[in-house]
Order: structure tokens, then C-alpha cells, then sequence
């Protein structure tokens, strides 16, 4: 197959890059795309939900003025015209940013996120803010504040968290790209639960400046979009260090679209039993389906376990638990029926953690991430893992407001193979890889070593250039 | 608290110390169910013991994302 999306006339099924080249190429222009994607939001938003806030005329005026300055000769960057909309949680100034949360209903941040300023300076037009887990602390798509967000596979489904409206909306062609966050997996879930591609950066890769905190130790910027060669777009343009975040690393960063070259040769995934434990059977048969498309591409594929992947879940779950605990104490002390009560629920258990078990947790961090190294990777290339283990739950089955002891197990299952990337701070991507027995999307992620993320961009596209899960159009939107 | 309460209640001494210490009180039946949560963090806790080393901390782990990167 080739890399070509077929657009079939309607511009909003072209992929980020296409939509780029076809802007570029005078093919179509900004306000062509932005017109195509307002007329999908405003044929299925209202059943999806994935936006708080759309800024349609902003859009088109801003849509005008990049076609003025493409006729006037302008230089044009890699998003030229493209447009995208943000996680409710990504700051501009005097714009408001709720965080999908009640409490910062009218919170207008006085500054610009790093991330959002590199991509209006790549030439992005911005579409508007997007639904997410209150305070990005759920795994779910549900929000009691602004309504939850739908599968658009299936809308009595869940879409993943926290980065609900992040992967909807591009499932369901409002946009050709969003950031998410991910702090235990909030860009992988709604990237496999919703069908499209996701990357979770080497931790530091990406500034976090101007974006909501939830975990400062394990929150990440990264991006979802249809395929891997647009998130090598967005990540090559979001990412480097940033001066105003002292902890964003000073690595060069490579042309990651320059790494897509479909060849797989030689190169070596390990799949590590501990992701497998009571995996769905429907699962892993897609999962080793997906395996067989990286062999055919040139892959060695073996089989290991990583013991350490134990003490990784122990010591990630203090971390996120503790930092959100501490975060949000303020307003647990003075404010807290403003928040969900499945959101308190969730959070207190954080304040029982003890200090030395926390500091325990950082202390161990780079040791724990040399043994996984050696264990999982010693002789590996990448990481091969089903993104969830189970099939993606409905809405109902995961709404702790309902029933929280009989769906917290549930709740908290869907981050089991996540969470440990976080903890590591390990790059890694999810892609579609096919559906389970309900026709929802099932996802594959790859991981890597530090920094890696040009060579899991890599394998992630040659799997897409051997197959069409990602070209699939969502069944409850078409 | 005495060890005798903890071990007859160990949430409600948890919900105890949370405000003894945090300020904050217990928000719900959804939070004291999540609590319980906790024994099994604590168990894995355990089963750690004696793999903390005298040296480590947290800035070892900038240190090891840069060592374990790949090399061109």
C-alpha cells in the first residue's frame, strides 16, 4: 500500500501531512480545510462531544490569512494551514482554560504554552479547546462537568483518558491533529481506544511550560493524529529544550520524518510476557496478528520477561498518586465539592502515602530504568505491547459515580500496560492495529530507549504502510 | 492512635492521620473505598525491601536517561 490517504473529495479524510502538502501545493487552501472540519463538527460534535470550545470565526480569519500569505509568496512552515485543536489544559493567554474542570471554569492563564507558540509559529490554525478528564486524572473519557466524551466507534464507549476529545476528534476528522498529555497513558488509551496514533516523548523531550501540572515528574506533551508520519510532524515541531522549562532536555532533535523509511530489517522487538497476563484472548490474537505485519517487514521478534516491570508499577503508582495529591491539596482543603466525587475518590489516597515511600519511588527510578533496559532491551531494538489487555469498556461499565467498588477494578486495569512507560520515562507510541470483538479499535505500542523516538515513529510507519486500520473511517460518524 | 485502633480499623486510622496531617477530611464513601486500595501498594512496597541503595536519589535518573540513550 502506499503512504497516500485516498481523499475521495473530502478533504477532512486526508491525513495531517497530506492536508499540509495539498495547502502547500495550492491544492486546497487553510479555509478549504477549515470548512471541511466545521462541517464535520457540526454534523457529529453533538453526539461525540469532543470540543469545549470551537473558535469558528477565529479559525476562518485566521484560515484567510495564512491563504493571503501563501498568494504573497510567504515562507510557509510544516503546518502551514493545517488545523488542530488543543487538550483544554494547553494555556493561551487570555483565553480560558478549564482543564475539564469546574474549578478553572474561568481561568485565563497570562501566558502562552511553549507548545502551543511552536505550533502557531508552524503555521497551525487553531480550531479550539478540547474535552478531557477533569484535571487530566482519569483513564475513561468521562467528565462531570462538561459531559463525557463518546467513541465515535462506539458512543456508548469509552474514548480513553485523559486526552478524550484529543483522540475523538481526530477519530472522528474534526481536525488533523491535537496534543494530548500523558502521565499514565492519557495520549496511548484515547490513541488505541479511538483508533488513531499516539506518542507519549522521551520524558524532558517536550517543554512543559504552560500546560496544566498533574504529575511534574511523570507528565508529558505529545501528540495524536492519524498516522505516525504526522506525529513525526508534530513532534518535530513541538519538541526541544525550552529555556523557560529547566527540565526539557537539551538533546539535538532529529528529523523524525526523515527516519520513515518503511525499513524494519534487522530490527528487534521484544515482546515481554508481564503486558500479557490475562490478556483477552481476541486481543492478543490481533496483537500477534499485528507481530506477524513487523516480521514481514523484516523484524526479529523474541520473547522475554522483565521482572523488574514489578517494581515499576509499585513505585509509578506512588509518584502520580502522591505529586496529584500534593497539587491539588489546596483546593481538596477549601474547595472540595467542585470537584467530581469520583475525582476526590481517586485522589485521597494520595495523601496516606508515606514521604520516604515517595522519595523511595524518584530514588529508584534511574536504577529501575537501567534493569529494564538490560532485561527488556539488552537485546532489543523496541518493545512490543497490546496498548490495553482488555477489550475498551462502555461508559457505563467504567462510571465510578455509579458504582465505584464494582467498576474500580475495571477502572484501574486500564493502565496497566501504560503507567510502567511513564515511571521509565521511556518513549512510546500507539497505533491501531485492528478491532476487537465489539468492532472498537484494539491499539499496539512500541517502545524504545531513551530518546528513541525516531525509531518508533519508524516502525510504527512501516506497520501503516502495510495496512489500513488507520485509514478506517469511525462507524458511528461516518 | 494506638497499634491496637490501627489494626482493628486501619481506614479509619488512615482517614485520622490524612487530616491529622494533610488537613483534609475524608470527601466520601468513593474515597474510603479507594483507601483500601492502598494495601496493595503497600505490599509491593514491601516486597522492595532491600533494594534501595545508600546512594541512590532522584537525580539518578536524568543521569540514566542520558546514559541508556542510543548510540549513533
Amino acid at each position: 500500500m502506499t503512504d497516500a490517504l485516498p481523499a475521495g473529495g473530502d478533504l477532512a479524510a486526508l491525513s495531517l501531512t497530506e492536508a499540509a502538502a495539498a495547502v502547500a501545493a495550492g491544492e486546497a487552501t487553510a479555509t478549504d480545510l477549515v470548512r471541511a472540519c466545521l462541517a464535520r463538527i457540526d454534523a457529529h460534535d453533538g453526539a461525540v462531544n469532543a470540543l469545549i470550545r470551537l473558535d469558528r470565526d477565529e479559525a476562518l480569519q485566521a484560515a484567510a490569512a495564512a491563504d493571503q500569505a501563501r498568494a504573497a509568496g510567504a515562507p510557509l512552515g510544516p503546518l502551514h494551514g493545517v488545523p488542530l485543536a488543543q487538550k483544554d489544559m494547553y494555556y493561551r493567554a487570555g483565553r480560558v482554560s478549564s482543564c475539564g474542570s469546574a474549578i478553572r471554569r474561568e481561568f485565563a492563564p497570562a501566558v502562552t504554552a511553549t507548545v502551543i507558540g511552536r505550533l502557531d509559529a508552524a503555521g497551525s490554525i487553531d480550531l479550539g479547546t478540547l474535552n478531557m478528564a477533569e484535571f487530566a486524572f482519569n483513564p475513561t473519557g468521562h467528565n462531570h462537568h462538561r459531559g463525557d466524551c463518546h467513541n465515535p466507534w462506539d458512543l456508548a464507549r469509552c474514548t480513553g483518558g485523559s486526552s478524550s476529545g484529543s483522540g475523538a476528534g481526530v477519530a472522528a476528522r474534526f481536525f488533523y491533529g491535537a496534543l494530548g498529555s500523558d502521565t499514565g497513558g492519557s495520549i496511548r488509551l484515547p490513541a488505541t481506544m479511538c483508533g488513531v496514533t499516539g506518542i507519549k516523548p522521551t520524558q524532558t523531550r517536550v517543554s512543559r511550560f504552560g500546560v496544566m501540572p498533574l504529575s511534574f515528574t511523570c507528565d508529558n506533551v505529545g501528540p495524536l493524529a492519524r498516522t505516525a508520519r504526522d506525529c513525526a510532524r508534530l513532534l518535530g515541531v513541538i519538541a526541544g529544550h525550552d529555556p523557560k522549562d529547566p527540565t526539557s532536555a537539551r538533546e539535538p532533535v532529529p528529523d523524525y520524518e526523515a527516519a520513515l523509511d518503511g525499513d524494519l530489517r534487522g530490527q528487534r522487538v521484544a515482546v515481554v510476557d508481564w503486558f500479557l497476563e490475562g490478556a483477552e484472548p481476541a486481543i492478543l490474537h490481533v496483537f500477534e496478528r499485528a507481530l506477524q505485519v513487523l516480521r514481514d517487514r523484516g523484524a526479529e521478534v523474541h520473547r522475554l520477561d522483565a521482572p523488574v516491570l514489578d517494581a515499576v508499577a509499585t513505585y509509578g503508582g506512588v509518584i502520580s498518586r502522591v505529586e496529584a495529591a500534593t497539587i491539588h491539596a489546596e483546593w481538596m482543603r477549601g474547595r472540595v465539592a467542585e470537584y467530581a466525587p469520583h475525582f476526590v475518590g481517586r485522589l485521597y489516597p494520595g495523601y496516606a502515602i508515606p514521604a520516604h515511600a515517595y522519595v523511595e519511588a524518584l530514588s529508584r527510578r534511574g536504577p529501575v530504568l537501567r534493569e529494564f533496559v538490560a532485561q527488556a532491551m539488552g537485546h532489543a531494538d523496541l518493545v512490543a505491547v497490546p496498548t490495553l489487555r482488555a477489550h475498551v469498556p462502555t461508559l457505563a461499565e467504567t462510571d465510578l459515580e455509579t458504582d465505584f467498588a464494582a467498576h474500580w477494578d475495571r477502572h484501574m486495569a486500564l493502565t496497566a500496560n501504560t503507567r510502567p512507560f511513564n515511571y521509565l520515562g521511556l518513549p512510546a507510541a500507539s497505533i491501531p492495529i485492528g478491532f476487537d470483538d465489539n468492532g472498537v479499535p484494539v491499539g499496539l505500542t512500541l517502545a524504545a530507549r531513551p530518546f528513541a523516538e525516531a525509531r518508533v515513529l519508524r516502525a510504527a510507519d512501516a506497520y501503516q504502510r502495510d495496512t489500513d486500520w488507520h485509514r478506517r473511517m469511525p462507524t458511528a460518524v461516518a | 492512635m494506638t497499634g491496637t485502633a490501627d489494626a482493628a480499623d486501619p481506614v479509619a486510622a488512615t482517614v485520622a492521620a490524612i487530616r491529622c496531617w494533610s488537613g483534609i477530611t475524608l470527601p466520601g464513601e468513593m474515597a474510603r473505598h479507594a483507601l483500601r486500595d492502598l494495601e496493595a501498594m503497600r505490599r509491593g512496597l514491601a516486597a522492595l525491601h532491600g533494594t534501595l541503595a545508600f546512594e541512590d536519589e532522584p537525580s539518578g535518573f536524568e543521569l540514566a536517561l542520558h546514559d541508556l540513550k542510543e548510540q549513533p
